[in-house]
Formats: structure tokens, sequence, C-alpha cells
């Protein structure tokens, strides 16, 4: 219930409104702080509404409010809701007090005094303005959300009510927005406080939260210090006990040396193997052009080779001493997949270098069937001579694509990954001396 | 959706099982290998363990360049590689095999010939720890962390230089140093750990065959859990303890008497108030002597293997801490100011390199609260409302203050406890050892402290932290519902038994 009389906080807009309207009597007035006093009426909480109770004042005639505090809580039928005020000032006096029953909405429920006023001094300002059809208008404004305000401290409302509250000055007795603990609220109900009594109990418990010991001391069943002083050991048991730090005297140097010994020795680079493998791109040519002339797309080399090294990444043989990655391992946490390990088989992230050898008819393990157009079986290429010399190519290789010699193919991997590579780079061949133009279409 | 299409339409993609990723995904793995060499990052963390990595990925989720050097190779540092979580598998099966061979019978089930397989059970510890490392290697990289294994050491105040494991040496810059090294195991002197037949925690988890008599030195919570563990495997196991009660210095005096009760009857022997005087390997076997704290006769134990468990120490070594001039109490730990900060305030420190107790949740608090720190200036941790669980069989847990600690500052207390043998719930699974027990203002009626022993104890101690750390009464949880019938309700009813009567006993 608390929370949602916050979220129906509306700030009493309307009263600023009417201070408006009444400057008009200021000109009358001899005094010049007198010009100040003004009516507070009843404002509408909601377009629809007519009439409402006065449940409670949370500022007793006489006491400041400070723009934000809350003035007064209003029930209708609906809901009960909070009215803040809008600037500050000085409540000057109460018309209609706690409990007031159906209110007519613009009736005249107190006066109000600009802080610094002398309140003595001034007179009430003349008999209330009756209800004015301009409340219609005025209502939609009510619906602007307040803004918010528990976060900034009310100054403590002085009540010769409350004697044995020990409302320590400065301290903080907040909105309380957030439900009230088991133990505090029934504590509340059974010794009948109502809620301007819980505002002005200390509390002393993590946030500003009430305490059933402070509601205990409010009531004087227990000592009224008790509270604070069992919060002050909890505030001290909060921190790290740095004091009495004893620095340790000489430089730890044992420490040092066993460490240096336990530093193993840094384990030989890995070993960098070259898999390299002659590509025709002649077919790939032939698709391109077709495409060109039939659909009047073109489209580079590069997407053909991106398209073909994307493919052929899939599901390679799993390298030596595979681990499985991460993002695998956590999906089996999950459950959602099974680790790749398993099946000897991941996705590899291989791009490989392309380059073409600069004399087209330069001597090259070019498979036979490269320049062929016949079909080619798969176990032609995987029972074909292994890595076909990187260094013979290398000399000759130049950077780029060549259209019309052969082009290279080649990885740099981890000596170990030497088959993976192969596969890889296989594939890649087959893709695209085959059926380049499906990878496109 | 682009490779769906593909999909229907390329037979050649059908002989490579296609996997549905999008040739899309080439642009990024292309501009990747261009990817510069790292520039200054916003914070460099020492250390991969719990504080490191939490902080490495609440760092990431704050927007700022982390890097995170950790040497082991694996990250989550000690808890998940060698302490909480191995232990936690270890504890978790083992107990399981000890209830099937001691005590399915009178409950029912009879099962035939029960054997343990040890690798079986080292393998399916070391399939949990390595799934979790995995997985936090996965959020550092899901987080944007730069992750190098190597050894990190300061060369400057900004610069640390890291001797990569896989060969090789760099060096990383931070406008913002966090030193998260952790801890190591505090040796005997006079033991030389060789993790074989004498043993520190790491080698506790690690044993290839179980030992026939095993002698733990140090009645603490590591000790008393892995004395659990191979006691219920079959070892003859006892405990040394220096001290008049075990558990550590931070249990309650009558937890500690009710579990030493209830661990003796599972069948360890304890030695409290006894000082280990000196061990001698001979062989294949271990003489340890032992004489009574107060002065006494003295005794020899023998053992097979002995566990060195006196408790751990920051561990810094190697860190060049010297080179910048940066200094470490006389127990070693690095040290800091409130905000965690060294005396060179971009260095800070965390976790059980630093003060506080050595534990894996507060590591993880700290490192929440440092970056919050850095980022946001402020960051908050309530070392008054940290629990401790020891997962011995019942559980052991508490949070807050005990009895001991109570009285000797002087503070007024009132006593609320509720046995688990009134408790419906712990009936019917016949698990009826252990109590709660509730420490209150007697004036306020504000929760000073919350001991456990029982079933599930550990999981039961959050209800009491979460009341502690919100200022709560007993009669706040009295007053709040628990269900039926649940072990919580024993957490209920010593509750009420504090400010009033419990209903039930």
């Amino acid at each position: 219930m608390a929370s949602f009389a916050a979220a129906c906080r509306v700030s009493a807009r309307l009263a600023t409104r009417r201070l408006q309207q009444d400057v008009t009597a200021k000109s009358f007035r001899t005094s010049a702080a007198a010009l100040a006093a003004q009516n507070f009426t009843m404002p509408a909480l909601s377009p629809t509404m007519t009439e409402g109770n006065i449940a409670s004042w949370k500022i007793k005639e006489g006491e400041k409010f400070q723009a934000g505090d809350v003035l007064l809580e209003i029930e209708t039928d609906k809901a009960t809701m909070d009215v803040e005020a809008q600037e500050d000032g000085i409540m000057m006096k109460i018309m209609h007090g706690d409990g007031s029953k159906s209110v007519q909405v613009g009736t005249r429920i107190a006066v109000v005094a600009e802080e610094g006023d002398d309140i003595s001094a001034l007179e009430i300002p003349a008999g209330e303005v009756s209800a004015q059809p301009a409340k219609a208008a005025e209502a939609p404004d009510t619906h602007t959300p307040a803004p918010p305000n528990p976060s900034e401290p009310a100054e403590p409302p002085k009540s010769d009510a409350t004697p044995k509250a020990a409302v320590k000055p400065g301290h903080r007795t907040s909105n309380r927005t957030y439900p009230l603990y088991p133990s505090v609220e029934h504590l509340i109900k059974v010794n009948g406080l109502d809620k301007s009594e819980v505002q002005q109990i200390t509390p002393t418990g993590p946030n500003g939260r009430l305490l059933k010991g402070d509601v205990l001391a409010y009531l004087g069943k227990i000592n009224a210090d008790i509270p604070a002083k069992v919060e002050s050991r909890f505030e001290k048991q909060s921190h790290l006990d740095l004091s009495n730090i004893k620095v340790a005297a000489a430089k730890p140097a044992p420490v040092e040396k066993s460490a240096k010994e336990a530093a193993p020795a840094p384990p030989p680079a890995p070993v960098k193997a070259t898999v390299a493998l002659p590509v025709s791109l002649s077919a790939v040519i032939q698709a391109q052009k077709k495409i060109n002339d039939s659909l009047g797309i073109f489209l580079p080399l590069s997407t053909f080779i991106a398209r073909a090294t994307d493919l052929a990444n899939d599901e390679l043989p799993a390298p030596k001493g595979y681990q499985p990655t991460a993002d695998e391992l956590f999906n089996q946490v999950l459950g959602v997949d099974r680790v790749r390990g398993e099946a000897k088989v991941s996705r590899g992230a291989y791009i490989p270098q392309v380059g073409s050898l600069s004399p087209p008819g330069a001597v090259l393990p070019k498979p036979a069937a490269a320049s062929g157009k016949k079909k080619k079986d798969i176990f032609d290429i995987l029972a074909a001579s292994p890595s076909p010399k990187p260094k013979a190519t290398a000399s000759k290789l130049s950077p780029g694509l060549s259209a019309v010699g052969p082009n290279v193919f080649s990885l740099q991997v981890p000596k170990d990954e030497e088959k993976r590579a192969k596969v890889f780079l296989e594939r890649v061949k087959l893709v695209l001396e085959n059926e380049p133009g499906r990878l496109v279409l | 959706m682009l490779s769906q299409k593909l999909l229907g339409r390329t037979a050649v993609r059908s002989a490579f099982k296609p996997s549905g990723s999008s040739p899309i995904v080439l642009a990024s793995r292309w501009s990747r290998t261009y990817a510069t060499q790292s520039e200054e990052k916003d914070l460099v963390i020492i250390g991969g363990g719990v504080a490191g990595y939490v902080a490495a990925i609440k760092a990431g989720q704050e927007g700022m360049k982390v890097a995170c050097i950790e040497k082991r190779g694996t990250l989550g540092g000690t808890c998940l590689n060698v302490g909480c979580i191995p232990s936690k598998s270890l504890l978790n099966n083992s107990h399981l095999y000890h209830q099937i061979l001691h005590d399915t019978k009178h409950r029912g089930i009879e099962v035939g010939d029960v054997k343990l397989n040890l690798q079986q059970l080292m393998k399916a510890k070391d399939t949990s720890v390595n799934g979790l490392t995995k997985g936090v290697e996965f959020l550092l990289k899901k987080n944007g962390v730069e992750y190098i294994k190597g050894t990190g050491s300061f060369q400057d105040e900004h610069t640390i230089k890291v001797e990569l494991n896989d060969g090789g040496e760099t060096s990383v810059t931070g406008k913002n140093i966090l030193i998260a090294t952790g801890s190591e195991v505090t040796p005997f002197p006079g033991l030389t750990i060789d993790e074989k037949t004498v043993i520190s925690s790491t080698g506790a988890i690690a044993l290839e065959k179980v030992p026939e008599k095993l002698v733990v030195i140090g009645g603490g919570i590591i000790g008393l859990e892995m004395a659990s563990v191979w006691s219920r495997l079959g070892s003859k196991v006892t405990v040394v303890e220096y001290l008049d009660q075990i558990g550590g210095p931070g249990m309650d005096t009558e937890v500690a008497k009710g579990i030493q009760k209830i661990l003796k009857k599972q069948g360890i022997n304890f030695k409290t108030g006894t000082k280990v005087l000196s061990g001698e390997k001979t062989g294949e076997e271990v003489k340890v002597q032992v004489e009574a704290a107060k002065g006494g006769k003295e005794e020899t134990l023998d053992a097979d293997v002995v566990l060195v468990a006196i408790g751990r120490r920051p561990y810094t070594g190697g860190l060049g801490l010297e080179n910048i001039g940066l200094e470490v109490d006389e127990r070693g730990r690095v040290i800091i100011d409130s905000e965690y900060r060294t005396k060179i305030p971009h260095i800070r420190c965390v976790g059980d390199a630093t003060f506080g107790p050595m534990l894996a949740h507060k590591a993880e608090e700290e490192a929440v609260a440092v970056v919050e720190y850095i980022k946001k200036g402020y960051g908050h941790v309530n070392y008054g409302c940290i629990p401790s669980v020891m997962y011995t069989f019942p559980e052991v847990a508490w949070v807050g203050q005990s009895e001991q600690d109570l009285k000797k500052a002087d503070i007024p207390y009132r006593v609320g406890t509720f046995p688990f043998s009134a408790n419906s719930r712990a009936k019917t699974n016949l698990d009826t050892e252990g109590f709660v027990k509730i420490l209150a203002d007697p004036e306020t009626d504000r929760l000073l402290g919350i001991h456990i022993i029982g079933p599930n104890a550990g999981e039961m101690i959050a209800e009491g932290t979460l009341a502690l750390e919100y200022g709560a009464s007993s009669e706040d949880i009295a007053r709040t519902c628990h269900a039926h019938p649940t072990l919580s309700e024993a957490f209920k009813e010593a509750a009420m038994a504090t400010h009033a009567k419990a209903i039930h006993f």
C-alpha cells in the first residue's frame, strides 16, 4: 500500500495555481511580508475527482516545509495519495484537519505563507474562493509525475506531541517507501501509532531502515540510545580492520627466490608449417562470366574465394591435442550442444593466402585434373602427394590473384594442424574448381 | 538467414555438413587478422582467480578495456582448480558412496556389491572443474576481456611485464592495476610437501589411492572437509588441532563441539589442544610426533599420508612489488586502504592477497566493489555479513558474530536454538543431526549472529545473511512465512525461540 501511495504521489500543483490566482489580493495589504499568505485549496488528484477525505496532515500549523515535502495525505474512493509542496513555505493555518470527510475540490483547506514571513503578523486572506469551474481544466496537470523525492533530506518535523522520540537534529526521518519489516508493522499496529508518529521515529537500520529496536525505543520500552549503540557496533564491523598494520620489516627475498625457482623454463615456440595447394580458377572465371552474361551482375573473384573458404572451414578434422573451446564447453554445461571434441571435428578459422604464379607455364605439381574438365573424385585429391613444396612456389609467387594461371593457396599453421589445414585447402580447391557457380547462386 | 537460403541450393555444402554460419561472418574474421597490438588498458588485473576474473568481467561490463593475466593456464584460481570446487565434487560423491555403504539399508534400499572406483571419482571431479574453468574463459571473452596466459610482474607503476606461458614475453600498460594474486598453502616447518605422502589441500584432492592411515594437521575447514572425504572412502583419519576447538577460530564454540561429536561418530579421530612437534618420512610411511599443547607426554602417529592444512598465506612472490616500492605487512598481506588502494593510488589489491577472511565469496564481493571504486568512486562490501560454510555432513554454516565473540567484547545477547530433531522434514529425511542457533540483541532483538549445523546449512545460511544485511530482528524472521515441511522451518522456529518461544519444541 505504501508503495502504491508513493507511485500515486501527486504534486500539489494546484496549490501554486491558486497562489497565483490570489495574487490580486496582495495589493490590498500593508505589510510587505504579508504579501505571501495564500489559500491552499483541495486539489483534484484525478480528472474525475470531485471530493476527498483528508487522511492526515504531515505538516502541522506553524511548521516549515520545503518543495517536495509531503504536506498531507488525501483519501479518495480509489486510493490514498500524498500531496507534495511545490515551493518552500510555512503552514499558517489548517482549515480542515485530519480526518475531514468529503472535502470538495477547490475548498480552502489551509493557508500557507512564504518562508521567513512572520506568521503572527499575517492576516488570513479573505474568505474562501468558491470552487471554480476552472478546476476541470487544471485537473490534467495533476497527472504530471512528481519528481522523485525520497532521497532528499526532509527537516524533521518538530512536534511537541512526541516528547519521547529521541530525534537527533539533522537525522533523517525519510519518507519510507518500502514495506515496513514485519516486526515493525506489528508493533505499530499493536501500539496504535499513526503514520505521522511513525515518521518521527529515528531509523538506525541499513540505509535508514526502520527497525524493531527503533520502534521499541520510541515507545520507551527500551533505553532510547540502545538502537544507535547497536548500529554503531555494526557499522564498525562492516569495515575491514586496517588499524595496527605492521609493515613487514625486510623485503621478502626468500619468497621471491622460491618463486623464481618455481618458474618453469619457457617451452619452445611452436613449430610452424606451411601448407600450400595450387588451385585453378578457370572454372570460377567461367562461372563469373556466365553470371555476368545472364544476370548482368559482376561478382569479384574474392567473393567466390571467401565463400569457398567459409564452406571449407566447416567441421574440419580436429587438430592433435584439440581442446574444446570455451563456447563449446559452455554450451555443454547448458546442455545445448555436444562437445565437438568427441566427434573429432571443429570449425576452422583459416584464411588462405593467395598468390599467383607469374609464369603461367611454370613447372608445378599441378593436379592432373586442373586443366581437364572431367569430374574429379575427391579421393584423387585426398590421395595426392603431400604439400607441394612451399619453397619452390614461394620464390615465384606474386601476391594477388591471377585470372590466367593457377593460383597457389597457402596457409601458415602450427605443426600439429598441418593435416587439418591440408583438408581445408583441398576442400577450397574442390569447391572452386568444380562448381563455383553454386557458391554464389 | 542468408545461409539458410544457401543451404537449400548449395549441394556442395551438404558434403561438409553445414553448420549454418553465414558467409558474412567471414568479413569479421578477415578484419581480426589486422587487429593492432594492444593499447593502454583501463584496467590490468594480475591473477585470474575469483577476485581477478570477477573484476575483469565486471570491468568489461562497465565498458572498460581490460586485460587479465593468469599463469595457471586455466582461470578460476585456487577455488575452481584446486579448492572449493573440486573438493565439493569429492565431498558430494564420497558422501553418496558412504551413504550407500552404511545408510541406505535401513532406509529400505539394499544395494549389492558397492565398489569404489577412485579413478572415476577423480574424473568426475575433473569434468566439473574443466567445465567451470572453460565457462569462466567464455565469460571473459563475452565481456571483451583480453586474457593473457603468463606470469605478470611489475616493471614500473603502469607497466606489467608478462612472461608468456607459450614462451616469449610481452608487456601491458594500464591506467589502473589490480593485484589479485591470491594465496598459497602455508607449509609446515620441517615437513616438505611432496604431494604424495606429505600433501597439501592440492594433493588431497588428487590422491591415487585411498591411504590406510591419514593424519591431518590442522582442524580447520579445509582439514575437516578432506578428513571427511578420505574417512568416507575408507581411511583411518586422525585430525590434530592445536587449538582446543575444531573448525577454526571463527566457528561458534557450541557449534564446534557439536560437529566434533558428529564427525567423531562418523569415525574421525580428533586430537585437539595438541601440538605437532615434527614429522619424519621413512620410506612409504610418515611418523608425526605430537604432544599436548599445554605440555604433556609425547606421542607418535603413524600415517601413510600426512595432510598439512594449517592455513593459507598471501601469495605475491615474483610479482615485483619491490620494483615499485609496495609494502606488505608482517603476514605478507598487501597493504591497502579502505578503498583497496595501495600507497600508489592507481594500484589496488583485493582477495586473499590482502586483508580479511580468505574466502572466495569475499574476494568476489571485493572485486565488484573495487571496479565500482575505480569507475564510480564508491563501492561497498559489508564485512560484518560474510557467511562461512564447512561442507562436511552435516554442513556447518554461520554468519555474524559467535557467542564467544560477543562474550569477549562484553556485548549482551540472547540465544534461541532449535534442533533439527524437532523438524518434520529432517525427521522424514532421517537426517536429524544439528541445530539452528540465533544470537540477537536482548533489547532491540536485532540479529547478531546465526550458526547452523545441519543438512544443507550452507544454503540455509543465505536467509540469515540476508536478514543480517537488512538489520532484521529475530521477530522479523519469525513473522516471515516458511514453507512446510522444510528444513527452513527450523530456522524460523529458532528465531521464535530467540524473542519468544518455539512452537514445536
